[in-house]
């Protein structure tokens, strides 16, 4: 097994003792070293580099005994065996030596077998030593590594953001971490029996699972907490070849998530209305035209064909604005750029948006400042549904009689489109959200204002395809303005 | 042969009204539209109506709902039709199964935009017989 020859330091001033100790030892394969005395012996130890398994030594000899070479040696390397070999063989010596820490004693004269019975009983008492010390140092650092592995675990438990409780077969809460203890508002001191537990629903989840019958058993179910919404999911604790040995329930805070999905719930039902609607406009002064009410007037039928091709005409762009956010939220929307004369196009968006305003007898006015011909590298569609969406919320968002204007401007970098309304204004938390998808503040007068959340996203977006920026003012009853500004080509 | 009866309609659509004055209008009946239900009911109080048309949806969400409980609280004899483009808002379905649910909305009969013609009228004149 081992390679390296077992090497043996011989220290007896008697040279036939240690003589005769080297030609026996050498002979059963040792590597042996002799010297004369103590201090030769300490010489012969450090010139070796240390690495002996064995110290034969004499007890009185000149220079340094045998007790003190022995002390060195120890202090040098303790897995070293020091064997005595001694005239003075009595028990005082011989106790004395093994309170030194010697492993036994040779009375001389000994022959080679005794000799050797000895060695071979030491070196097999130091490969146990060594063994046991070996396994000792082992078992001590996975020990420390299990405390380290159970501390981080500990700590991960601590600092996750879901909410864990651990309830044991007794029905007893044995572990809940900082934020099982927030969102369950629990200020109980673990361990404590479930059934003081507050929440009676996330209660009764646990109590299933822990009274359900064999086999692995999850439940999951939305429960909600304090104007929170958790997903609590509770699974048994089956360890490997054992009985179920408990229950852990984890909290999940899906709030945002039921948030969004009432967001897209409701965005439907609005896109399913402001389709509808326009679709069943048309249907209808078509039937009307069949019915014959129209009583095949041409004038007339052609006033109600222009009225449904109007309600068409709205529908189309509400799902071309459908089709621009997806495509710019999957990033296939592309830019068709050429230089555009911004003040040109916003003049002409305010232009579409006449009637709108007069029906509701809303003043619209353009100006621009000097050079309203400044040209940016735009995609005239694009700008185009900018302007028309910032002029049509304006209109959409002033009162009857209200204020619109648009005005163009034009820095020599940036040439700026504003829009500026005296309509209800908002507030500074609406403000926030506005370029959100689907966003549409809440309040008595926008209940009345029909839209998809989508145009002010969709004009954000659009703006910033083109390195431009949009930015807006407003607080309640103040009116509102917006303003979008892009770089002059 | 006294004054023809008078209809409320109520929509917040003007298509809508002009589509649907023009069919009551043609079978005779007198028309007067509104945008707003809340003018709707004050002309009511100076002539009440023989039969209400409401849009059910109008900006404000309940607003036909709300129309038809004013008429019916004031006018209990007065029937109340509503038309709406979205019968199901935000997980409800309003389209009425039966009888049981017209009475609970307070209406005599449920259309889906749009109305055929020859539908409303047939509507109209059976409520009004």
């Amino acid at each position: 097994m081992n390679e390296e020859p077992v090497r043996i330091l011989v220290v007896d001033d008697e040279k036939g003792v240690r003589e005769g100790c080297r030609k026996i030892l050498s002979v059963e394969g040792y590597q042996v070293t002799i010297a004369e005395d103590g201090q030769a012996g300490w010489e012969a130890f450090q010139a070796a580099g240390g690495g002996f398994a064995v110290l034969l030594v004499d007890l009185m000899m000149p220079r340094m005994t045998g007790l003190e070479l022995m002390k060195l040696v120890r202090e040098a390397d303790t897995d070293v065996l020091p064997i005595i070999i001694t005239a003075h063989a009595t028990i005082d010596t011989a106790v004395e030596g093994t309170k030194q820490g010697a492993y036994s004693y040779i009375p001389k004269p000994f022959t080679p077998d005794e000799l050797l019975l000895a060695i071979k009983n030491g070196l097999e008492r130091r490969a146990l030593t060594i063994e046991a010390r070996r396994l000792r140092e082992e078992r001590e650092s996975r020990l420390l590594e299990v405390a380290a592995e159970r501390s981080k675990s500990n700590t991960i438990i601590k600092c996750i953001t879901d909410g864990i409780l651990v309830i044991n077969t007794e029905k007893l809460i044995v572990l809940r971490n900082p934020n099982a203890a927030r969102i369950l508002s629990d200020t109980q001191q673990v361990p404590f029996p479930l059934e003081a537990l507050s929440c009676a629903e996330v209660k009764g989840l646990i109590a299933e699972v822990l009274d359900g019958d064999g086999g692995p058993t999850i439940l999951s179910r939305e429960v909600s907490l304090a104007q929170a919404t958790y997903m609590v999911n509770v699974s048994r604790v089956v360890e490997p070849g054992a009985e179920a040995s408990g229950a852990v329930a984890v909290f999940r805070d899906i709030t945002v998530l039921k948030k969004l999905e009432t967001a897209k719930s409701m965005f439907v039902s609005m896109v399913a209305h402001e389709v509808k609607n326009p679709l069943a406009a048309a249907e209808g002064w078509l039937n009307l035209i069949l019915s014959g009410l129209s009583k095949q007037d041409p004038q007339e039928e052609k006033r109600m064909i222009g009225r449904s091709l109007l309600r068409i005409r709205t529908l189309r762009t509400l799902v071309t604005e459908l089709l621009n956010i997806t495509a710019i939220q999957t990033g296939n929307f592309t830019l068709r750029r050429s230089p555009v004369e911004v003040g040109r196009l916003a003049a002409e968006a305010a232009e579409a948006c006449r009637d709108k305003a007069q029906e509701k007898s809303i003043s619209l006015s353009f100006t621009a400042a000097a050079s309203p011909e400044a040209r940016a590298l735009a995609d005239r569609d694009a700008l185009l549904m900018i302007f028309s969406n910032l002029i049509d919320n304006a209109i959409k968002y002033t009162p009857d009689g209200g204020h619109v204007g648009v005005h163009v401007s034009n820095d020599g970098m940036y040439v700026k489109v504003s829009v500026k309304d005296d309509g209800i204004g908002m507030e500074p938390a609406d403000r926030e959200r506005l370029f959100d998808e689907f966003f549409r503040a809440k309040n008595d007068y926008t209940a009345n204002v029909p839209g998809t959340g989508l145009g002010l996203s969709l004009v954000k977006r659009l703006t910033e395809m083109h390195q431009g920026r949009v930015s807006v003012e407003s607080s309640p009853g103040a009116g509102s303005e917006f303003a979008v500004q892009l770089p002059v080509c | 042969m006294g004054k023809p009866k008078l209809i409320l309609l109520v929509d917040d659509d003007r298509d809508f009204l002009e589509q649907n004055r023009g069919v009551l209008a043609a079978s005779g009946y007198r028309v007067s539209c509104f945008s707003n239900p809340q003018e709707a009911l004050q002309a009511a109080e100076r002539e009440p109506p023989d039969l209400v048309v409401s849009d059910l949806m109008m900006k404000a969400l309940d607003s036909g709902f709300t129309l038809a409980r004013e008429v019916k609280s004031r006018w209990p004899r007065v029937p109340v039709i509503l038309v709406t483009a979205a019968a199901s808002q935000r997980g409800f379905d309003f389209s009425p199964r039966g009888s049981e649910d017209l009475a609970a909305m307070n209406a005599d009969a449920f259309f889906d935009k749009p109305v055929a013609p020859d539908q409303l009228i047939a509507k109209v004149r059976d409520l009004l017989a």
